[in-house]
C-alpha cells in the first residue's frame, strides 16, 4: 500500500525540463513483447493498493502497480471478478501495465475488453501533470474519454497512477466441453453458438479440438450443457486449458520463430488466416506460429519474437499516423514516455 | 425548398466577414444541388435548435449531403474559408450539442440514411450515420438481432449522433452504451481526410482511438459510416413492478439487488410524480399512490431468468417494496414499459415547459440525493419529477416550469446546476449521456481541474487546430473557465 504519486509527478516534471526519455516499467517481466524502448526507469511496480473498494457498488479503485494475482486474491473474498479476465503473467502483470497493454481473456466477444470494464483513470502527462478522467460511476459522458485511450497505448501518453474498474459477480458454475472438429467446422459451429444467447465465456479451436466454456448460474449452464453436447472436460483440464490459453502458454515461439496475431471478422474463412495454429475468441483472433521473419500475411502483429524493432504493431494509414503522432504531441510533447515503444514514429 | 435567394445577401452582409462567407457558399452550390442547401431563414427555422429548444441560433446556411464525397467537400470548404461547422443528426440532443453557430456551416445528416450490411453469421451491421436507431434494430429482427444501445428518442434519434453523444437507453445496464457496441467508424476530418478507427475484429492493437471519439460531440470529426455490434434477441423476457412508500426504499432494494450481483437488463424508477403524470397519460395501471416505482426486466434463457426472478422478487420485498406485479405475458410487459418511456412526454403533458438533467452517481447514493433535490425544488419553488436509469445512478431529473412567467427559466437552470454540482459532490459526473454541448459548459470547471480541462483543448487541436467543428461546446475556453471561477468566488 503505497502512494507514490507525488514522487513520479516530480520525476516526470524533471524529465519534462531536462529532456530526459523515460521508460515506464511495472512488472517488467515481458519487457521483449511491444517495441524496445529505453530510457529512465519509472518504477511502477511499487505504486500499489487499493485505493476504495465497495463490493456493493461493484467499483474498485486500485493504484497501478498492483498485481492482478492480489486484485483477484481480494475480489474472490467478496465473490467477485474483473470481467475482462486478464492474464496475471506468473502472479507478476500489474493493472497498470494490463490496461497499457490491453490484455483480455477468453472471455473478449461475451464480457468486453478492458475498456468495457474501465469507467475512469489517474493519468501523469509528458507534462507531468497529474490528472484524473472518468471517475467511479457507470456512466459518465464529461469531457474527452481520454481514460480509454490509454488502453493499449503502451504508457507513450502518460503514467497511469490509478484505476477505477467496473466489476462483475464471480460465476456460481462453470463447465468445458469438448468437440473433436477440424478448425473449417469448429468455426462454423462457433459462429452458429455465438449467437444463441447461452451462457459460453469461451470458444477456441486448438490441436483439433473445439473447446466451448460455459459459466454461469447453474441452471444456465447445465441446460447450455446439455444442449451442446460434445465431451465433458474435468474441472483439473479444463482450468489448466484456459489458464494456459490466457497466459499465452500455448503457443511458445522459439529462438527462430515469431507468433503472429491476427485480429478480424470472426467469420473470416480459415483459408483467409493459413496456417492458423490456434482460433480464439470464437474465431476474432487467431494465432499464427511461424519459423523465419516474414509475417505470413499483412496487418498482423508481431507478438512475440522476432526483431523488436521492427514495426511490431503493424502499419497505419498516414492520415491515422499523422493523427497518432498529434495526440501524443498533446499529452507528451517533448516525446519523453516510451519513446518508440508502440510505433517507431512515436 | 429554397435556395439561394435574396436572404442569403442579407445573411452574407450580417456574418461581417463578406468575401470569404460569398465565397464559401458560391463554392458549395458548386459542390451540392440546390436541394442540398437551404439558406432561407424560414426554411432554417427547423434547425435552430436540437431537443433543447431553451437555446436557438440560426446557421449561415445549411446543407444536407447524400454522399461521403459531398461531406468530404463540405469540410474541406469550411476547412479552406476557415468557417465553423456544426454536425447534426435528428436533433433530439438534450444539450444544445447540435445548435447551429451564427456565422457557420449546419451539416445535417439525415440522408446518409442506409443501411450498408447486416452480417447475421458476425452478428454486426454497417451503417450510414442518419440511420435511425430504430430502423437498425427493425432491419436486424427478421434474423433474431437487435441492437442495444437504446435511448428513448430511439424512434427518431441518429446512429451519428448517438456515437457522437454515447448514447444509452434503458438496456445499457447489462449491454452497454455505444461505445461498448461500436467496433469501427469512419470519419472525415476537417481537412476532410477520411480516417478509420477500430477495424473488423474486437481489439486492434494501438490507442484505443475509437474509444475517444465516441462521445466527442462533433468537435473532432464526422461520422459518415459505422459498424456496430448486434445482439441476438433473449429466448425469455420477464418485466417486473415494484410499487414502494418511499424514493429511499426504492434507492435502496437498487443498491441490494446490484450488491447480490445481479444485473438486469434494465432497472428503471419513477418518483411520485413522474407515476401520476406517466399513468394519466397511458393509462397502464402503475399504482398511483406509490411514491416510487421500479420497473426491472431480466433476460436470458428460462431456467437463467427463472432463477434471477425469485431472487429479485425476494430482494425487492425484503426492502421495502409494498407489491411486486410480475407482467404475465409480453402485452403486459409492453405496458409496463410503455409509461416509463412516455414519462417525458407524459410530464410535458402536465407543465408548460420542462428541463430534463442527466447527472450520475454512486448507486448507494441515490436516495440521498433524491432527497436532496426535493429540498432544493422546495427552496427554488419549482416541481422536480424523477424519472431515470436507477441501475446505473444515471439521474434523470425534470425541473418542471412555464418560460412565459418571468424568471422560471432562469430559477430553472439555477436549480439544474445545483442538481449537477450535487451530482459532482457525492462522486459523480455532470452528465452520463446527454453530453456537454453548450448547456453544461458552466459545470465542466467544476467536474475538472485546470490540467484536465488544458489537456482536453490540446487533444480537440490535435483534430481541429483551427476550432471550426462545433467551437463553442464540450469544452470550455482557458477564458471560460477563469470567468466561471471568478463568477464563484467574487
Ligand atoms: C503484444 C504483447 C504481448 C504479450 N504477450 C505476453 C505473453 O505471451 N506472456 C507474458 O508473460 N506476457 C506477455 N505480455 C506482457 C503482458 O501482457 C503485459 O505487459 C502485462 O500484463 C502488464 O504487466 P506488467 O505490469 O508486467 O507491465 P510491463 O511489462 O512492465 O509493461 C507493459 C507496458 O505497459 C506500460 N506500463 C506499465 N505500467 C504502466 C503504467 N502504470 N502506466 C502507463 N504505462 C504502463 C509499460 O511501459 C509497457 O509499455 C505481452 C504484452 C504485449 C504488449
Ligand atoms: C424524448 C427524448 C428522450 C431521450 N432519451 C435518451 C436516452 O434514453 N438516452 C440517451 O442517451 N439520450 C437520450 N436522448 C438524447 C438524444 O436523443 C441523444 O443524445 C441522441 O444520440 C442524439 O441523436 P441525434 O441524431 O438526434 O443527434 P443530434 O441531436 O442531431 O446531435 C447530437 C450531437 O451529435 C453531433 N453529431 C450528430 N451527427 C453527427 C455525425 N454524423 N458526426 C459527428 N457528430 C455528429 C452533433 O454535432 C451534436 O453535438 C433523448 C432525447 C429526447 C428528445
Amino acid at each position: 500500500m503505497v502512494d507514490l504519486t507525488q514522487q513520479l509527478e516530480d520525476q516526470v516534471q524533471h524529465a519534462y525540463v531536462t529532456k530526459t526519455p523515460l521508460k515506464i516499467q511495472a512488472g517488467n517481466t515481458k519487457a521483449h513483447l511491444g517495441r524496445e524502448t529505453s530510457g529512465e526507469v519509472v518504477d511502477m511496480a511499487n505504486h500499489t493498493g487499493v485505493v476504495s473498494y465497495s463490493a456493493t457498488e461493484l467499483v474498485i479503485r486500485v493504484r497501478a502497480g498492483t498485481k492482478i494475482s492480489q486484485l483477484n486474491d481480494l475480489l474472490a473474498e467478496q465473490q467477485q471478478r474483473l470481467p475482462f479476465d486478464p492474464p496475471s503473467f506468473n502472479g507478476e502483470a500489474t493493472i497498470g501495465g494490463t490496461v497499457a497493454a490491453n490484455q483480455t481473456g477468453a472471455s473478449r466477444p461475451w464480457f468486453g475488453g478492458v475498456k468495457d470494464s474501465l469507467l475512469g483513470l489517474g493519468l501523469i502527462n509528458g507534462y507531468g501533470e497529474a490528472m484524473q478522467f472518468g471517475g467511479q460511476v457507470m456512466k459518465n459522458v464529461a469531457g474527452f474519454d481520454v481514460t480509454r485511450l490509454q488502453c493499449g497505448a503502451m504508457g507513450s501518453l502518460g503514467l497511469i497512477t490509478d484505476v477505477s474498474i467496473k466489476l462483475l459477480p464471480e460465476f456460481k458454475a462453470g463447465h468445458t466441453v469438448t468437440f473433436e472438429m477440424t478448425a473449417e467446422v469448429a468455426l462454423e459451429a462457433m459462429l452458429r453458438w455465438a449467437n444463441l444467447s447461452l451462457p459460453i465465456t469461451g470458444m477456441s479451436h486448438f490441436q483439433g479440438l473445439l473447446y466451448v466454456r460455459l459459466q454461469g448460474g447453474d441452471s444456465g449452464v447445465t441446460s447450455a450443457s446439455n444442449f451442446l453436447g460434445g465431451e465433458q472436460l474435468n474441472f483439473v483440464a479444463a482450468k489448466e486449458f484456459w489458464q494456459a490459453l490466457k497466459e499465452g502458454r500455448l503457443l511458445q515461439p522459439t529462438s527462430n520463430q515469431i507468433l503472429w496475431r491476427w485480429s478480424g471478422a470472426s467469420d473470416s474463412p480459415i483459408s483467409a488466416v493459413s496456417n492458423t495454429s490456434l482460433i480464439n475468441w470464437a474465431g476474432a483472433e487467431r494465432w499464427i506460429l511461424e519459423t523465419g521473419s516474414n509475417p505470413p500475411l499483412e496487418g498482423l502483429t508481431q507478438h512475440k519474437g522476432g526483431d523488436r524493432l521492427a514495426q511490431v504493431f503493424g502499419a497505419v494509414s498516414p492520415p491515422q499516423q499523422a493523427l497518432q503522432q498529434r495526440i501524443k504531441y498533446a499529452f507528451d510533447p517533448h516525446g519523453i514516455l516510451n519513446a518508440g515503444r508502440l510505433y517507431s514514429w512515436m | 425548398m429554397n435556395t439561394l435567394s435574396n436572404t442569403s445577401n442579407d445573411l452574407v452582409k450580417q456574418a461581417g466577414e463578406a468575401g470569404n462567407v460569398a465565397a464559401l457558399i458560391s463554392d458549395l452550390q458548386q459542390l451540392l444541388p440546390a436541394s442540398g442547401l437551404i439558406m432561407s431563414t424560414e426554411s432554417q427555422r427547423p434547425f435552430e435548435c436540437d431537443g433543447l429548444a431553451v437555446y436557438q441560433q440560426l446557421p449561415l446556411i445549411t446543407v444536407i449531403p447524400e454522399t461521403v464525397d459531398q461531406v468530404q467537400g463540405i469540410l474541406r470548404l469550411c476547412y479552406s474559408h476557415r468557417v465553423p461547422l456544426v454536425p447534426r443528426g435528428a436533433g433530439t440532443g438534450l444539450c444544445a450539442g447540435a445548435m447551429p453557430h451564427a456565422e457557420g456551416v449546419l451539416l445535417v445528416m439525415t440522408k446518409l440514411n442506409k443501411i450498408l450490411h447486416i452480417n447475421q453469421h458476425t452478428a454486426t451491421a454497417r451503417v450510414q450515420p442518419g440511420v435511425r436507431n430504430l430502423a437498425l434494430t427493425d432491419a436486424a429482427k427478421p434474423m433474431g438481432l437487435y441492437y442495444a444501445p437504446d435511448p428513448s428518442s430511439q424512434i427518431a434519434c441518429t446512429i451519428g449522433g448517438n456515437i457522437a453523444e454515447n448514447s444509452g437507453g434503458v438496456h445499457c445496464l447489462k449491454y452497454g452504451l455505444t461505445v461498448n457496441n461500436l467496433l469501427q467508424v469512419t470519419l472525415v476530418t476537417i481537412e476532410g481526410k477520411l480516417i478509420t478507427l477500430g477495424g473488423d475484429g474486437l481489439d486492434e492493437p494501438g490507442m484505443d482511438l475509437l474509444s475517444l471519439f465516441v462521445g466527442s460531440e462533433g468537435l473532432l470529426g464526422v461520422v459518415v459510416e459505422a459498424k456496430v455490434k448486434l445482439l441476438p434477441r433473449a429466448p425469455r423476457v420477464q418485466v417486473l413492478l415494484a410499487a414502494y412508500d418511499s424514493v429511499t426504499a426504492a434507492g435502496d432494494s437498487v443498491a441490494a439487488l446490484i450488491a447480490q450481483g445481479i444485473i438486469p437488463a434494465g432497472l428503471e424508477m419513477m418518483d411520485h410524480l413522474a407515476i401520476s403524470a406517466a399513468e394519466d397519460f397511458v393509462k397502464v395501471g402503475y399504482p398511483t399512490d406509490a411514491q416510487a416505482l421500479l420497473i426491472c426486466e431480466l433476460d436470458g434463457t428460462d431456467a437463467e431468468v427463472e432463477e434471477q426472478l425469485a431472487v429479485v422478487s425476494q430482494c425487492f420485498k425484503l426492502h421495502g417494496a409494498k407489491n411486486v406485479r410480475v407482467a404475465k405475458d409480453a402485452a403486459e410487459a409492453d405496458a409496463l414499459w410503455q409509461g416509463r418511456k412516455a414519462a417525458f412526454p407524459a410530464v410535458g403533458r402536465i407543465s408548460p415547459d420542462y428541463y430534463c438533467m442527466d447527472g450520475t452517481i454512486p448507486r448507494s447514493k441515490v436516495g440521498h440525493v433524491l432527497t436532496r433535490i426535493s429540498e432544493l425544488s422546495n427552496t427554488y419553488g419549482l416541481r422536480v419529477a424523477n424519472v431515470f436509469h436507477a441501475g446505473d445512478g444515471n439521474l434523470h431529473p425534470l425541473i418542471l416550469f412555464d418560460a412565459s412567467v418571468d424568471g422560471e427559466l432562469e430559477r430553472a437552470e439555477l436549480l439544474g446546476g445545483d442538481i449537477l454540482t450535487l451530482c459532482v459532490d457525492v462522486g459523480g459526473t455532470i452528465t452520463g449521456e446527454h453530453g456537454v454541448g453548450l448547456e453544461k459548459m458552466p459545470q465542466m470547471p467544476y467536474q475538472f481541474g485546470d490540467a484536465e480541462l488544458a489537456q482536453f483543448r490540446r487533444l480537440k487541436a490535435a483534430f481541429d487546430s483551427e476550432e471550426l467543428l462545433n467551437p463553442g461546446k464540450g469544452i470550455p475556453t482557458l477564458k471560460y473557465c477563469q470567468e466561471y471561477r471568478s463568477l464563484q468566488h467574487g
